[in-house]
Parts: structure tokens; C-alpha cells; sequence
């Protein structure tokens, strides 16, 4: 037994996928008419991929010991950067190049004020979100944005059409980007830089990283994949509404912890925020759909959550030893 | 001498400006508009009432709340402290709670009045210091809003409805109870689902959610809601299931873009309309008029109606301007 | 690279002073490190041993004075941490020398990794290293330990040989060891007491600060006793016994010698 749990330990993100398996199997059990079929499963395909955009990103930033909580102001102005250039110059492509050198430029100034000014990343991207949501607003003039005509640009078929009639590209994009960082974070030398400045950030420097670098194009990075999240949903939704985004700041940033990505830092677990936010993106459709009263849910939720989160550090690295001494202990301090 | 002359005409001076400034004093009106700024069902509100503002000089400080309750009342709180010549407020934190509070502002001299959401008692007793009411009976305006969907789609007894909206929160809930009763008066067999506070806040996440319900009730015929951005993600929804515009009556409130399109294609049937922009506009001319003529509270129902793919094509303009 | 004209000393240093303000931290040191030496650098709390090691490593220059690595002259405005370290230098902490919670390759590996053009690592060929540096150079063996377990698994004197054996690889010439052996068990004292010799064996330089004297006694070759900021002696090992040099240093932290004598 212990065996199986080590192997579930070492690999990554695999007890937050059988948390995920475990879930859908009741799903599918206690609401067979709707998860025996494709439709609901193409719903989360087409809600979860800019909320999954946003956790890679954050992944990122908190492995390295930071957080950032304007993602989702900058999912907001790129929506607005690429509504604006559409309706005005009726041209798709540079929307989207603006909307993320926007989301790259947000990044770069939280990099700046947090690498160079040491201000701490919670207080500099605190601000960041209610600035950035002021621009926002105050260059919207407060209106929401419809452009039904972009369904007609290539752009959207890019981002967010349909494969096969039903299949959301966004994700594919999604699940990409999750391959790719993993990638870069697991196998190139920016992801070492980041986890070691997230380990202990002085033993970085005197191993000779660049930790302001690093630190600057961290969030830079960030900014730019969270634009792009903001891009795919106002993609999906052809409208833009100022608010958009507001209510994805939680929902991430519990995708990334149930994942497995420690608080501390120095250790990200990309695989383990892919299920992660699936779980949390499925969790009240999947609630609904078995019938139990919608005032259970956040009850639900709450469980899910702490299950995945004890499951993590239990069979973690020296979670089951820790806790079997512990038990030890305390059963010999009882006789 | 000189030196008498010059302090005679800077005291001459001064004393001209103040009158003028005593005379043209500029009202001061501090205003609840709702949710955030520019969103759906806070926005024709807000430009209303700059409108209002701007045609007879009110400096005019805007308060959101999010809809919050406990935010509103402590909204409140600042603009007393501010001493204003009139505060709007809206109902949704309850008559107990507000009571204690404008008993205070009233006392202080401040007009205070209200809009959107109503607080019958208040209401009544300041009525002639200038309270009134600039908004729909919201539980009329779900009824109203119901029967349109019933008459649109031809419903009959025992079809299957669903009303999807904010029932944990009875002050935000009031208005879908109309749609509720309307649908089941007609004999439809209606059921409830709860917006959770997630949904609520990132509207989008609502959309598996509904899908949900759907694959899980295939003969869903209604889909009512009074909760605007669960409005505008109805077509969505439909779409996603593979539903085709008057498989599924659609009902709600509020004229987003998207709601407008939606309405245009057929998706939704009926979208209350409560006209936002005079809830912001009357309320503002409402304090002017007690200010400087004593006029006393007004009582406008500004729900008067729905928009349908009938008259939609006339209120467009209107709406992307930001007025309806 | 074959070197034509092999260096006489690893470092040397002349005629260094260093102030703070107007606080004097060294004065007129002259110190300087055989290419295959080791020097036990000695002296009480605040003599300052480490000011001068830090303006050997780069990290902040002397107010006044020469730095000559391998004999040749470094422009002290512009010799950092980085330059030292290209120089052949390098530092190896108690605690500042790995990421905890990082596998053993990559902590071998950081800061120098092996990579393909487009930065990402060779991780096979980094394992492959790292593998055959762990178990010939430092001798780990059982203990179910390998180059992908996390450093926090290893014990302090380990992490003491995983940094050491780093720096070797990589051909530093000259090790700079900071009080070593501060809170570690007498077995790994041991430890690092045989990596050092190791350094020697491998005809490397190395500086050893530390308090404890029996065990710089047993290490080097050479001890340079430093005193209020200035160099008050430097004596061969085969010149003095154990027992003379604890009393030479005891003499000096109760005060009761002048710097007139060496």
C-alpha cells in the first residue's frame, strides 16, 4: 500500500488526477443522462481553457515565490485592446498582437517595481489590479463591447471555433501552452532560474542567476499569458464587458494550490494545475446536474478542496511517513 | 488713505464673490448606482444620472457598491458624514436597516430618496420632505416579464421551466419570484436553481452550468432569469446544447449588447426593460426639485415594459449610446 | 589549456586596506594563497576575516590595494562575484550553497548548465555527470540517496561535500570554505575535513576560516592569524604545535600582545 502511494507521490500531479477521476466517476454514476454525453464536456472546453491560461502563469509566479493578483485586470484590458482595435479599424490580427503587448506590458511594470524597487509582489499587483481595471473602465467609457462580426475572422476560427463542429480549439490552445511550459519549467534554464529563486533566492544569486532578470521577465510573462486568456474568452464570448475577469481571481489561484504548487515556492507542479482547474471548472456543473440543491455546492467545493489539498501533502515527499510518526507518537504518548 | 482704499475694495471684493458663491451654491448629491461601474444593470443608470446632473449644475458623486448590502449601508454612512444636500439610495439592505439612518440624515437636514429597488415604510413617512421612488415594481416587472414568455412560445400547462437566478439573496430575487409565479400560474411546472457567488461574479462559469441542467432535463421548454449577465449567456448556453432559437423560451432582463443580439436572433423572447436611465435621471432631479422648490417625493414606475424581437429594432440606437 | 608558466600563488593580495565610512575594517593586509595550498585563516569574531574574503570573492572592492589572481593584476573596480568565480574562484557556504528542495543535478548544474542552443538542458547528460562526480568524487553510496533526490535529504556535512565537489568539476582553482563545520556532527566533520583533503589531492588551492582550531590544525598547511584588521601572523604548520598556536590565539583575544610581532 505504502509502495502505491510512493508511486503516486513521485509522479507529478497524479493525485489531483485521481481526485478529477474519482469526481467524474460519481459524476457519471449519480448523473448519467448528462455525463455519458459529449455536450457537457464540450461546455468545460469551451469555459476552462482562459481560467487554465491563468493558472500556468500563476504556477510560474508563485514557484518562484511571488504572486500576482492583477491577472485578472489584464484579462480585461486585452479584452479591451483587441475590442477596440476591431471595431475601429476593423482589422483582427494586430488586436491581438496589441492585446498581448498590453498583458506584456502590465507584466513588466509589476517586474520592474517588484525586482528593482523590491516592493513585495503582493502589494505592487494588488494595485496593479485596481489600476489597471481604472484604465480599463475609463478608456470603455464604461460600455460594453459586441463583436458579433468578428465570428467572421479567421482570428476566431484560430482561437475558438469548433473542430468537428463541436470540439473548442481553445483547448487545444490550452492544453498546449500546458505542454509547453511544462517544458520550460521542468527542462530550460528559465525554469530552473525560477525555481531556485523561489527555493532560496540568495543561494541563486551567488550561483550567478540573474535574479532581477529573471523576476522581471516572470512577470512580464505572465502579463502576456494572461492577455492572451483574456483574448480567448472574449474570443468565445464575442463581447466585452468591463468586469470581465473580476471573478476569476479565486477560482485560479485554488486550481493552482489543489495542484499540488506549494505556497513556499521553489517546486511548480504544471500537471497538477491542469486537473486542478478542471475540477474546480466542472465541480458546480457537475453538483447541479446530480440533482442536489444548488446551496450545496459551495459546501462541496469546500470538501473537494481540502481533500485534494490533504491528499497532496499526505502523499507527498514526506507527508505519509510525517504522518504515520506522528500517529505513532501519539498513540505512545496516550498509553 | 491708500492703504484704507485697497483694504476697502479687497474686503468689497470678497464680499461680492461670496454672495455670488452663497447664491449659486452648487448642489451636492451623493448617489447608490448599484453594481460596478459599466456593467449591465448599472450602466444607463449612471448616465442618467450625469445627464441629470449636468443640466443644472449637481456635483454629483457616484457610490457602487456591487450590490453588496452591507457596503450600501456603510456608502451611506460616508455620504452622511459628508453632509450632502441629498443622498439616493436603494433598497436592498431592508427598511430596518436603513430606518435609524435616514431618520439621522433627515434630521441633519439632508434630502434623501430612492430608486431601483423600494422602501415602502421610509418612503412613507418622508414622502413630504422629499422621499420618493424611481424604479419598477420589480415583482411586476418578472410577472410581466413571465407572461411574455408564456405568450411568446405558446407554453401549456405542464412544460417544464427553469427560473435561474440569485435565490439566496431575497432582496435580489424579487423580481425572478414574478417570473416564477407567472409560469406557474399558467400551469408550468417550474423549477429553481440558485446563481451561486461565483457565477455570480464571472458570469461565464454559469454556462456548463446550465448546460448541465438542460442535458439533464431534456425537455426543458423555459429558461426565465432576471439577473442581467445570466441574460446575455442564455444564447450560449442554447447554442452549446444544440438547440435552435424557440426550442427553449428564453426570459429575462436588462438590454446588454448581447442580450440585444440575442433578442434579434430569436434566442430570448422577453427582456424586462426598467428603464435604467430614468432610475438614474429622476432620483437627481428628484433632490433638485425639493432643494429649491419643495417639491415633495415622487413615486415613477419606471418598469413599464419589455423589449421583444417586435420592438427591438427601434431601441437599438438608444442602447449603444448607453440610454437604454 | 597548458599553461606555459605556471603560476607561483592562487591569489595574493598587497598592501589591502578597507574602510567603511570612517570605521577601518583592514589595514595594510598582505596575504596570499600557494596554488596548492591550504590556508587556515584564524582570528576572533569581527577581526575581520570575512571582509577580506569578501574582497577576495568580488563582492565589494578595498578602499586601497592589489588583487593578483594566478599572479596576474585584476582591476579591482571592476572584479565582481562573477568575474571571481570566471577567475577560478569560488565560495562554498554552510547554507547558502544549494536549493533545498532542488534534486542534486540540478543544484550541480545551476548557474553553469549544459544546454541546447535554444536554452533548453541536456538533463541526461547533466544526470549522467552529476552521477559519476557523486559516486567517485564525493562517495555517496546506499543510503538510497541519487542525483534525484532533493538536497534536504542529505545531511549538513553531505551538503558540504555535494558544494565542494561542485566547485571542484568545475575546476576552481582556489576554494574558499566559510566556517564550514559550524553545527555539524563530529562524524560530518569528518566529512569535510576529508573533501579538503581531497582539494589537495586534486592540486587545488583552498582558504579555511574557521573557530575551531583543531581542525584547521589537522587541514592546513599554513595558518594566517588576522587581528582588529590586520595580519598579525603566518606561520607554517611544521613550525608550531597545536598547544602553541591555541595559546598564540589566546593571548591575542585577551589582548595581552601588541601587532609588533609576528
Amino acid at each position: 500500500m505504502s509502495r502505491l502511494l510512493g508511486i503516486l507521490g513521485r509522479v507529478e500531479g497524479l493525485p489531483v488526477g485521481v481526485v478529477l477521476a474519482l469526481l467524474y466517476v460519481a459524476f457519471m454514476i449519480f448523473a448519467p443522462t448528462v455525463f455519458t454525453s459529449y455536450r457537457i464536456y464540450m461546455s468545460f472546453f469551451q469555459t476552462v481553457p482562459p481560467m487554465l491560461v491563468l493558472a500556468i502563469g500563476l504556477t510560474f509566479v508563485i514557484t518562484a515565490g511571488e504572486i500576482d493578483l492583477s491577472f485578472p485586470a489584464v484579462v480585461a484590458l486585452s479584452g479591451f485592446v483587441f475590442t477596440w482595435c476591431f471595431e475601429t479599424f476593423g482589422v483582427a490580427w494586430p488586436g491581438v498582437l496589441l492585446a498581448l503587448a498590453a498583458g506584456a506590458l502590465v507584466g513588466w511594470v509589476n517586474g520592474f517595481l517588484v525586482a528593482m524597487l523590491r516592493v513585495p509582489s503582493i502589494m505592487v499587483t494588488l494595485a496593479a489590479q485596481f489600476f489597471w481595471y481604472g484604465v480599463t473602465i475609463l478608456a470603455a467609457g464604461g460600455l460594453q463591447i459586441d463583436i458579433a462580426s468578428v465570428l467572421s475572422s479567421p482570428v476566431h476560427g484560430i482561437f475558438v471555433g469548433r473542430l468537428f463542429e463541436v470540439f473548442p480549439v481553445q483547448a487545444l490552445w490550452s492544453l498546449g501552452l500546458v505542454v509547453l511550459f511544462w517544458f520550460i519549467l521542468n527542462r530550460h534554464r528559465f525554469g530552473q532560474a525560477i525555481m531556485f529563486i523561489g527555493d532560496n533566492a540568495e543561494v541563486a544569486r551567488v550561483m550567478g542567476i540573474g535574479v532581477e532578470t529573471t523576476r522581471i521577465r516572470l512577470f512580464t510573462l505572465n502579463g502576456a499569458l494572461a492577455a492572451f486568456a483574456g483574448l480567448i474568452l472574449t474570443l468565445e464570448l464575442n463581447v466585452f464587458y468591463p468586469t470581465q475577469g473580476q471573478g476569476m481571481l479565486l477560482p485560479v489561484m485554488a486550481a493552482v494550490f489543489i495542484g499540488g504548487t506549494s505556497i513556499a515556492g521553489g517546486q511548480g507542479a504544471l500537471v497538477g494545475t491542469f486537473f486542478g482547474m478542471y475540477i474546480i471548472g466542472s465541480l458546480e456543473a457537475g453538483v447541479v446536474a446530480t440533482g442536489i440543491g444548488g446551496y450545496w455546492v459551495q459546501l462541496v467545493e469546500g470538501l473537494v478542496m481540502a481533500a485534494s489539498v490533504i491528499l497532496n501533502i499526505v502523499i507527498g515527499d514526506s507527508g505519509l511517513s510525517a504522518l504515520s510518526s506522528t500517529a505513532r507518537r501519539w498513540a505512545v504518548g496516550r498509553r | 488713505m491708500r492703504k484704507v482704499m485697497r483694504l476697502a475694495i479687497a474686503i468689497g471684493l470678497l464680499a461680492a464673490s461670496f454672495g455670488t458663491w452663497a447664491a449659486d451654491k452648487e448642489i451636492v448629491i451623493y448617489m447608490q448606482m448599484g453594481g460596478t461601474q459599466g456593467d449591465a444593470s448599472t450602466l444607463a443608470r449612471t448616465n442618467g444620472a450625469r445627464a441629470a446632473a449636468a443640466a443644472n449644475g449637481v456635483k454629483l458623486i457616484e457610490q457602487y457598491s456591487k450590490w453588496d448590502q452591507q457596503t450600501m449601508i456603510d456608502q451611506f454612512k460616508q455620504a452622511l458624514a459628508a453632509k450632502p444636500d441629498g443622498i439616493a439610495i436603494m433598497g436592498h439592505p431592508g427598511e430596518t436597516a436603513f430606518a435609524p439612518l435616514v431618520d439621522q440624515a433627515e434630521g441633519q437636514g439632508i434630502i434623501v430618496t430612492s430608486g431601483n429597488n423600494p422602501l415602502p415604510g421610509i418612503e412613507a413617512k418622508y414622502q413630504t420632505k422629499g422621499f420618493g421612488y424611481a424604479g419598477a415594481d420589480l415583482y411586476a416587472g418578472g410577472y410581466l416579464t413571465g407572461e411574455a414568455m408564456v405568450k411568446a412560445g405558446g407554453l401549456k400547462a405542464g412544460d417544464e421551466a427553469l427560473v435561474y437566478d440569485i435565490w439566496h439573496q431575497e432582496g435580489r430575487s424579487r423580481s425572478s419570484q414574478g417570473v416564477y409565479d407567472a409560469l406557474a400560474k399558467a400551469g408550468l411546472k417550474v423549477d429553481k436553481l440558485d446563481v451561486s457567488a461565483q457565477v455570480d461574479s464571472e458570469t461565464s462559469l454559469g454556462i456548463p452550468i446550465l448546460t448541465a441542467y438542460l442535458q439533464a432535463h431534456p425537455k426543458l421548454r423555459a429558461i426565465g432569469t432576471q439577473h442581467g449577465n445570466v441574460t446575455a449567456i442564455l444564447p450560449k448556453v442554447l447554442q452549446a446544447a444544440g438547440k435552435k432559437p424557440g426550442d427553449v423560451i428564453c426570459g429575462g432582463i436588462d438590454l446588454s449588447p448581447a442580450t440585444v443580439s440575442a433578442i434579434e436572433q430569436g434566442w430570448i423572447s422577453a427582456s424586462f426593460d426598467q428603464v435604467l436611465y430614468l432610475q438614474g435621471y429622476v432620483p437627481v432631479m428628484q433632490i433638485v426639485w425639493t432643494k429649491r422648490y419643495l417639491v415633495p417625493g415622487l413615486h415613477v414606475n419606471t418598469g413599464v415594459g419589455t423589449v421583444t424581437p417586435q420592438n427591438v429594432a427601434s431601441i437599438k440606437p438608444l442602447i449603444k449610446e448607453g440610454i437604454r | 589549456m597548458a599553461e606555459s608558466n605556471p603560476a607561483r600563488t592562487a591569489l595574493r593580495v598587497v598592501d589591502v586596506d578597507k574602510y567603511f565610512g570612517s570605521v577601518c575594517a583592514l589595514k595594510k593586509v598582505n596575504f596570499e594563497v600557494g596554488r596548492n595550498e591550504i590556508v587556515g585563516l584564524l582570528g576572533d569574531n569581527g577581526a575581520g576575516k570575512s571582509t577580506l574574503v569578501k574582497i577576495l570573492t568580488g563582492v565589494f572592492p578595498p578602499t586601497s590595494g592589489e588583487i593578483y589572481i594566478a599572479d596576474k593584476k585584476v582591476d579591482t573596480s571592476s572584479y565582481t562575484v562573477k568575474s571571481a568565480h570566471a577567475l577560478g574562484i569560488e565560495t562554498v557556504y554552510q547554507d547558502k550553497s544549494l536549493g533545498e528542495k532542488q534534486s542534486l543535478w540540478r543544484n550541480f548544474f545551476i548557474g553553469r548548465e549544459l544546454t541546447y542552443p535554444l536554452g533548453f538542458l541536456k538533463v541526461r547528460e547533466q544526470k549522467r555527470i552529476a552521477n559519476e562526480i557523486m559516486v567517485n568524487t564525493i562517495g555517496f553510496r546506499g543510503r538510497g540517496i541519487s542525483v534525484e533526490s532533493r538536497a534536504s535529504k542529505l545531511s549538513g556535512g553531505e551538503r558540504q561535500g555535494v558544494a565542494i565537489g561542485r566547485a571542484m568539476h568545475f575546476e576552481k582553482d582556489l576554494i574558499i570554505l566559510d566556517e564550514p563545520t559550524v553545527a555539524l556532527s563530529l562524524k560530518e566533520v569528518r566529512r569535510v575535513l576529508e573533501f579538503v583533503h581531497k582539494i589537495k589531492e586534486g592540486g587545488k588551492a583552498c582558504i579555511y576560516i574557521s573557530h575551531n582550531i583543531v581542525d584547521v590544525y589537522e587541514i592546513a598547511d599554513r595558518f594566517v592569524v588576522i587581528d582588529r584588521g590586520e595580519i598579525v601572523a603566518g606561520i607554517d604548520r611544521g613550525k608550531i604545535s597545536l598547544k602553541e598556536l591555541d595559546e598564540f590565539l589566546l593571548e591575542y583575544s585577551h589582548g595581552l600582545r601588541d601587532r609588533a610581532g609576528s
